[in-house]
């Protein structure tokens, strides 16, 4: 009954305030005028009676917020008016507010987006039983092991208590007989490889123990993608059998729908059996496989405990190998890392910069906002009091100040959102995205820029609120202290002080410079930084890449039927049918409209090159195996050349007549002319094999001699970043024939338009085969850098943002002192002080602070700019530039930010001021 | 210990309150006046502590009021008890003699 009788009273109170209001005012009035009746009556003056009924009373306004506060639902009511009260403030000081949420929303926003990546990438599990007892063996160069060590380390190892791998290298299969014809990516497994990542197929089987061994039937696992793509997810595919490269295969399940691929290289779309050697010795009359393997450490082992182990393992095994690779193999240094690191591997360094970048911005924001509300909370001391005095209790002045601060970061929160969506969304759209219909995406998630788990970076939940949390922190640490000294203050005092202006104690200037300083020194490290990247990118992109990659269309046919095929190698094509096939393509790319050149060749421009080609100057006999030296050779067309635009410097390009039956002829780049022939190559003569070797060690190479007929300028393989190896250039027709045959077309207009004639055109000549992986040549200069341009950008914009809002904290303080120091500026004034004197002396004080940082910033960064090596090219980690730049822009800034309030100080009003008094 | 002390302050005040308009309605300050006599001086109840009682009792349910004319024709809030506000007199009575009783025993013990 009572509890029903207050709510409702609570909801009186809250519907019908006004006049619940005007009803209590009444009845204190009431109260007085009786009182001061009674007296006149007994013969007091009126005024007399009124004043001593009114101090009779007490406070009138203490005892009607008394009975506010009495009030059924006042909590309600008084949180309400506190959130009123707020936004009021939130428009009045409209400066304060667009200045406080937008270096809070920010530094959340920034800070949020690359935690989340970080966390993302390097700090959340893997999706796979028991991840972080997953590791890599590798050497410490992360190459893969040999499979017939694999075959002994799977079985002898003690610190694992599975061994499972995969081959390093996929096969890129041809599937034909569904709908048009795609090429896929196939990895060769072991049979435990799914069980002991914990991965169960969603349809059928897993491998058997039995089909990890050569020469059993051809079956494959197929993942989810491609399942759904091209067989509609067909639960009844099991059993039934599909074509690659014309040969059949039995399919004996499907993978889960979310499962990722463990390398940093591969996302197959099916999965093949390992077909491994019984064999386990080491020798150069048979084929060796690379395998990638991956293993679970046994119950109590650990990571260094295995790589001890492992490291005897291959110090022994070496033993076993031909005496020629016996020193390789007794220096080889074995790595066992977590599955994590190795998936990671390289894109640790710059995340971590970036960590540390966006740490500093939300730092500087946050020591923005402290500067902000430690100045706001000085200057409303005067109506902290007067709340006060008017009968606000402490707790209610301190309930305030946190509405009014939490009100403050919603707003930061909300705009941090926005932020942190839009470079979680930069950072998963950075590269480009294959334009071809293949469900392979290999291609395009080996170019995100951090790799394949950039595609799950999304802002993190957690991240984001304790980006908040911090936010939150700052702003009522900072503007809660104050207030609560400010509330413990005798009234009278604070009133008085506060209504002189007096300046805020020494303390306080202390804090707030002390904090300026820091901003400033953090904001210069990061300029230091940016500087440092953004030389480094300016002189990559400088760097002549050798080839002109405007007006270029390339794309990738697999003409391939099964040449050397992992484990169940089809029986390949004749000579002849590629030939045919190649001299039926070319003229028809050549046809095609708005083409001007076209060529085929085994390699791109920027595609890695494999050493694999024997070198040998001509008289002089095969050296042994450890002498050796190894060359790549691209084979190409004949107008390859004026395709990729790059500029022949002697000698002549190869012609149609450079056939089979003509002698064999090479074009050979610089580098190579002065690396062998010491600069003049043209019409020297070496011998090379005759056929692309698999194997690097074999004694059975077929050499034959080559002319050198030309010299062409180098290009920067691997990214404008590298070095220039030295390469050659063989005639297709004279070469091996080339399974993955490679498009490029020189177009009069832009070459994006050309992508569906040349679709069409390709498969007019062999339905059977896929073209792929079509991108102008500027999309694939763009891709080689995008990693570094996206750090350089992020780097760079952090910089900024750090450099704006130390500008801002500059100006912030100077106009809050001089705001406070009015009366002094007057005093000076008055006393015969010129303008420019008050100007100079807020300027000496700005001077003083910002050089202060600067050197605390310069200093740090001379420390910490040598962790960026490893991401400057052609610039020292101590570059003066750099250095003396990121100094010369933040004192600049900083300096032009403080003297707006150094000018206002110096328009100081006299008569203004002294008439305040 | 502080709270168990307000609480008997605040109960000692309703209870004198709604002892007051036993006899009928009065106002704020004929409330004040009332207790003081009946107590015989003992309390001086003050507007800062009587306005925010009255209006948490009225919330309460215990007194209602009306606007009426003062002896002096000035307009004035009038308080009087009701149903439940008379059966609340003897709650409180019975807990006020209670503490009395257990006052006055802890008084003369020792």
């Amino acid at each position: 009954m009572q509890t029903l009788s207050r709510f409702m009273a609570g909801l009186r109170n809250l519907l019908r305030q006004p006049q619940i209001e005007s009803q209590l005012d009444d009845e204190v009035r009431a109260y007085v005028d009786i009182v001061s009746d009674e007296r006149i009556a007994a013969g007091m003056s009126p005024s007399e009676a009124r004043r001593t009924a009114l101090a009779e009373f007490g406070g009138i306004e203490q005892t009607k917020q008394a009975v506010r506060d009495h009030r059924a639902g006042a909590l309600i009511e008084t949180c309400l008016q506190d959130v009123r009260y707020a936004l009021r403030q939130i428009r009045l000081n409209r400066g304060f507010t667009l200045t406080a949420v937008i270096t809070l929303g920010l530094g959340i926003g920034a800070t949020s987006a690359i935690f989340s990546a970080v966390y993302f990438l390097l700090l959340k599990p893997l999706p796979y039983r028991d991840a972080n007892r997953l590791v890599t063996i590798t050497d410490v160069h992360s190459a893969p092991l040999l499979d017939p060590d694999f075959i002994v380390a799977k079985s002898e190892s003690k610190s694992f208590d599975q061994v499972a791998g995969f081959h390093h290298m996929p096969s890129n299969d041809n599937l034909t007989g569904v709908g048009d014809p795609i090429r896929v990516t196939r990895a060769a497994v072991t049979a435990n490889f799914f069980s002991m990542l914990g991965v169960a197929p969603q349809v059928g089987r897993n491998f058997l123990s039995s089909e990890d061994w050569s020469g059993s039937p051809n079956v494959v696992m197929l993942s989810d993608r491609l399942w759904r793509n091209k067989f509609n997810a067909d639960s009844g595919i099991v059993g039934k059998a599909i074509t690659l490269n014309g040969a059949s295969y039995t399919v004996i399940g499907v993978l889960p729908r979310y499962f990722s691929f463990p390398s940093p290289f591969l996302e197959p779309d099916l999965y093949g059996s390992a077909a491994l050697e019984k064999d386990t010795t080491v020798s150069f009359t048979k084929q060796l496989w690379s395998i990638q393997a991956i293993a679970h450490l046994r119950p109590g082992a650990t990571v260094e405990q295995a790589q001890a182990e492992m490291q005897a393992f291959f110090q022994a095994r070496a033993q076993g190998y031909p005496s020629v690779l016996a020193d390789w193999a007794k220096s080889r240094r074995i790595r066992v890392e977590t599955l994590q690191r190795h998936l990671t591997g390289d894109e640790r360094k710059p995340l971590f910069i970036l960590l540390a970048s966006v740490a500093a911005v939300l730092l500087i924001s946050c020591a923005n906002v402290a500067n902000l509300q430690l100045a706001r909370a000085v200057s409303r001391r005067h109506e902290t009091a007067l709340r006060g005095a008017l009968g606000a209790s402490r707790a209610r002045l301190i309930r305030q100040l946190l509405v009014e601060s939490l009100l403050l970061s919603s707003l930061a929160a909300v705009l941090g959102l926005v932020i942190a969506l839009a470079i979680s969304s930069l950072i998963r759209h950075t590269g480009t995205v294959d334009t071809s219909q293949a469900p392979a995406r290999l291609t395009q998630v080996l170019r995100l820029p951090f790799g394949k788990l950039s595609a799950v970076i999304h802002v993190d939940g957690w991240v984001l609120a304790f980006t908040i949390g911090l936010a939150l922190a700052t702003t009522l640490l900072f503007g809660l202290a104050p207030a609560i000294s400010g509330t413990r203050v005798d009234l009278r005092n604070a009133l008085q002080s506060a209504a002189l202006r007096i300046s805020s104690g020494r303390e306080q200037r202390l804090l707030r410079h002390s904090l300026l300083v820091i901003e400033v020194g953090l904001a210069v490290t990061l300029l230091v930084a940016a500087g440092l990247l953004v030389r480094s990118f300016a002189r990559v992109m400088s760097y002549d890449s050798g080839i002109d990659a405007s007006n270029t269309l390339t794309g990738v046919t697999s003409l391939h039927t099964g040449v050397a095929s992992l484990s169940h190698p089809s029986p390949p094509w004749p000579r002849e049918r590629f030939f045919d096939l190649y001299d039926r393509l070319l003229p028809r790319l050549k046809a095609l409209p708005g083409v001007r050149f076209a060529a085929l060749t085994s390699s791109f421009p920027f595609d890695s090159l494999q050493n694999d080609r024997m070198f040998v100057y001509d008289g002089v006999p095969v050296p042994p195996v450890a002498e050796r030296q190894f060359v790549p050779i691209t084979e190409i067309t004949a107008d390859y050349f004026r395709a990729v635009g790059t500029p022949i410097i002697t000698g002549r390009l190869f012609n149609s007549t450079d056939n089979q039956t003509a002698p064999p002829v090479v074009i050979v780049n610089v580098s190579f002319a002065k690396r062998f022939f010491g600069g003049n190559a043209l019409g020297k003569r070496f011998k090379t094999d005759a056929v692309q070797a698999g194997d690097l060690f074999s004694l059975k190479r077929k050499l034959s001699t080559v002319t050198i007929v030309g010299v062409v300028d180098d290009v920067r393989h691997g990214g404008p970043e590298q070095e220039v190896q030295p390469e050659a250039f063989q005639p297709l027709a004279q070469g091996a024939p080339v399974v993955n045959t490679k498009l490029v077309l020189r177009t009069w207009e832009d070459p994006a338009l050309l992508a569906n004639p040349l679709r069409a055109a390709v498969a007019s000549i062999d339905a059977q085969h896929p073209l792929f992986d079509l991108q102008t040549m500027e999309q694939r200069v763009a891709d080689l850098v995008a990693q570094r341009r996206l750090i350089m950008l992020l780097t760079a914009c952090f910089a900024m943002l750090a450099v704006i809002l130390s500008a801002i904290g500059v100006y912030g303080v100077f106009a809050y002192s001089v705001n406070q120091r009015q009366q002094e500026m007057g005093i000076r004034l008055a006393l015969g002080s010129t303008r420019g004197g008050v100007l100079r002396l807020v300027m000496v004080q700005a001077v003083r602070l910002v050089a202060l940082g600067g050197v605390l910033g310069l200093s740090a960064a001379f420390v910490l700019s040598r962790l960026l090596n490893s991401l400057l090219i052609g610039v020292t980690p101590h570059d003066p530039v750099a250095f003396s730049l990121a100094w010369v822009l933040m004192t600049f800034v900083a300096l032009l930010a403080s003297t707006i309030p150094a000018a206002q100080a110096a328009r100081t009003d006299l008569t203004n001021v002294l008439r305040s008094e | 210990m502080s709270a168990v002390k307000a609480n008997l302050l605040q109960g000692t005040l309703d209870l004198l309150i709604l002892k007051a308009l036993g006899p009928g309605e009065l106002h704020g300050l004929g409330i004040s006046r009332r207790i003081e006599l009946i107590t015989r001086g003992t309390f001086l109840v003050k507007p800062g502590s009587l306005f925010p009682a009255l209006h948490r009792m009225e919330e309460a349910g215990w007194l209602r009021s009306h606007w009426g004319e003062s002896e002096n024709n000035r307009r004035a809030k009038f308080y009087e008890l009701t149903k439940l506000g008379t059966k609340q007199i003897e709650a409180e009575t019975e807990q006020w003699a209670r503490v009395a009783m257990g006052m006055a025993n802890a008084l003369k013990a020792v």
